[in-house]
């Protein structure tokens, strides 16, 4: 039984964020049997999505647009809500990008606005959510003790990046599953790629950590597909006469993955990610998605792409794996 | 020197260790140097400065900044656990020169974006650079982005779009470019006085880098620039120097004031033209 008291699940309110009442118990029929890694989500994170839903914490209004992404987001939640039932989601995004070692955020309860820099016309979104601090700290102590530089991030005033809070809000908009957020070791002066080796052990000690506290965990790998995008924006941003694939090539890549991914088992995705990045400047460069199949020790199953779309001429996908065992509801 | 137009230059690092409590001696150096070169500037009394900071990075065309005074808090996502990673920021900015910057960067066929949102986050090498060269706040400031895929041309044409608006404006203008050199971080957490450049092959770059430069050499540094990108990975690619070069603020030899290490990365402070 985990040591996080799970709250039931309330719909997505109106206004606001729900609050957490620390002293809320799981009831009986809400407590699932099995700990450990329930799931593996790639969760694309483009502030577009979040523009697109018009959520009360998002401050610009939109007409829509991307549907079909955020329909395939509605059928995550829905999964994650009925079937894992999850007492965290750890997440994994390129945007909180630290130069030196692995960080883990251990902040109670991170609060404030975040501006995207790139489209703040687009995001400027107010958070307020809870960490599963005894997970946090697990996880960068296993990291530390496989060797990893790493990190425990304390201070409440560091910003929360908009990779880490769209995965997070297009998954559980209602924000009431506590959460562990995980940076990106790059060096965003050379724009560098992860090393995969890295994250391969950084997953190893996401799932130490996880199974140690005994927690029932859905990861969220917080990445775009193919990366090369338009440089201009139309007029109106959700004009989708102007979505489409930045161009072939990058669309028949992605399609590679996919496939891969829809066939499984995930053991040749290692090699196959690798390739794709390089022909397609992919965002799992980052390293979230190496990270989420090395925590589930790269499982023997196929994934479930439940969706793939275009923004601004990026490839993104959401898919599901859920580990050998796991029920598939 | 020019009454109009762009009259000096200035290239810093901006790393936020220069404003450390306890720094290391090389880093103590590189902020005293940019100290130096903040007086000399303010001494210029120039009526804006054009500024470029390769962490303000964006993808969609070029970001200008629109909001007079953003002031506030920015704890860094990486140096949150130092002194130096907690930064107060109460920036100046000339909105109606930036206006006219943009108007000539759309001009020249570039897209020009125009940002003012409270709670935009300022990026640490601005914020850095600003409390070294201007404590007091004296200066008046127009900041474009560092976009990423632009090449160094398109960037050195965004540095000439500020100075064709400074001269239409009838302004004396400087600029300043944020970057490192090579930019190869110690991934460890390191205490000050170990600080040293990671690469023994970085430094040799960087010196070589510098050596041009104070000798004037400007387009030959340009030239080897993207070999100096890959060799010792520049500081985005070096690309701030094209687009100081293209402003015109690069005439001439370069002062050399402090080169040291920054956690491994390659750090210098140099100007042009300063009195
Ligand atoms: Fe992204």
């Amino acid at each position: 039984m985990s040591r996080v008291f799970r709250v039931p699940v309330a719909p997505a309110r109106s206004g606001g964020v729900r609050r957490y009442d620390t002293t809320e118990r799981p009831s009986a029929e809400s407590a699932p049997a099995r700990a450990g890694i329930v799931a593996g989500v790639l969760s694309p994170h483009p502030p577009h999505l979040i523009y697109a839903e018009n959520p009360p914490q998002n401050e610009p209004r939109s007409t829509g647009g991307w549907e079909v992404l955020r329909w395939a987001y509605e059928r995550l939640r829905k999964r994650i809500r009925e079937v894992h039932r999850p007492d965290v989601l750890i997440v994994h995004a390129p945007h909180w990008i630290t130069m030196v070692g692995h960080h883990v955020n251990c902040v109670p309860n991170p609060r404030g606005v975040s501006v995207e820099p790139i489209f703040p016309h687009l995001f400027r979104y107010s958070y307020d959510f809870r960490t599963d601090v005894e997970l946090g700290e697990a996880i960068a102590d296993e990291a530390t003790d496989l060797g990893l530089v790493t990190r425990k991030l304390h201070d409440p005033r560091v910003r929360v990046d908009y990779a880490t809070i769209g995965a997070l809000h297009l998954v559980n908009p209602a924000w009431d599953i506590p959460v562990v957020s995980l940076s990106a070791n790059n060096n965003p002066y050379f724009y560098s790629e992860a090393s995969l080796e890295e994250m391969e052990v950084l997953g190893e000690a996401t799932r130490r950590a996880v199974e140690r506290t005994g927690r029932r965990a859905v990861l969220l790998a917080s990445n775009s597909l193919s990366h090369l995008h338009w440089h201009e924006e139309p007029e109106l941003p959700e004009d989708m006469e102007r979505e489409h694939p930045y161009n072939n090539h990058q669309y028949r890549w992605d399609m590679k993955l996919l496939e891969a991914i829809r066939r499984g088992p995930t053991a040749p995705l290692r090699e196959l990610i690798t390739e794709h990045i390089e022909a397609t400047a992919s965002e799992t460069k980052a390293g979230s998605l190496t990270w989420m199949l090395a925590a589930m020790g790269w499982p023997q199953v196929p994934g479930d792409v439940m969706g793939y779309g275009t923004i601004i001429g990026t490839g993104n996908a959401v898919v599901e794996w859920t580990p050998e065992g796991g029920h598939r509801g | 020197m020019a009454d109009t137009g762009i009259v000096a230059g200035a290239l810093l690092p901006g790393m936020p260790h220069l404003l450390a409590e306890k720094p290391a001696q090389c880093w103590a150096d590189l902020a005293a140097a940019a100290r130096e070169v903040g007086d000399r500037l303010r001494r210029l009394k120039p009526d804006v400065v054009l500024l470029l900071s390769t962490q303000w990075f964006t993808v969609l065309g070029h970001q200008f900044q629109c909001d007079p005074n953003p002031r506030g808090e920015h704890v860094d996502e990486n140096w949150y656990a130092y002194d130096y990673g907690e930064l107060r920021y109460d920036l100046r900015f000339d909105v109606p020169f930036t206006e006219r910057w943009t108007d000539h960067v759309n001009k020249a066929g570039m897209q020009a974006r125009r940002t003012r949102y409270d709670g935009f986050p300022i990026d640490t090498g601005t914020i850095v650079t600003s409390a070294l060269l201007d404590p007091d706040r004296e200066l008046r400031w127009a900041q474009v982005s560092c976009n990423l895929y632009a090449d160094a041309e398109t960037l050195a044409d965004v540095g000439a779009a500020g100075a064709a608006a400074a001269r239409e404006a009838g302004v004396r203008a400087a600029v300043v470019v944020v970057t490192g050199l090579s930019s190869g971080l110690i991934q460890q957490w390191i205490e000050p006085h170990s600080d040293h450049v990671s690469d023994p092959g970085h430094d040799r770059w960087n010196r070589r880098v510098l050596d041009l430069l104070t000798a004037g050499k400007v387009d030959e540094v340009l030239k080897i620039r993207e070999d100096f990108a890959r060799q010792a990975q520049a500081d985005s690619q070096f690309r701030a120097l094209a687009f100081a070069a293209g402003a015109g603020a690069t005439a001439g030899p370069a002062q050399l004031h402090a080169y040291g290490p920054l956690w491994g990365t390659g750090g210098a402070v140099l100007s042009w033209n300063l009195p």
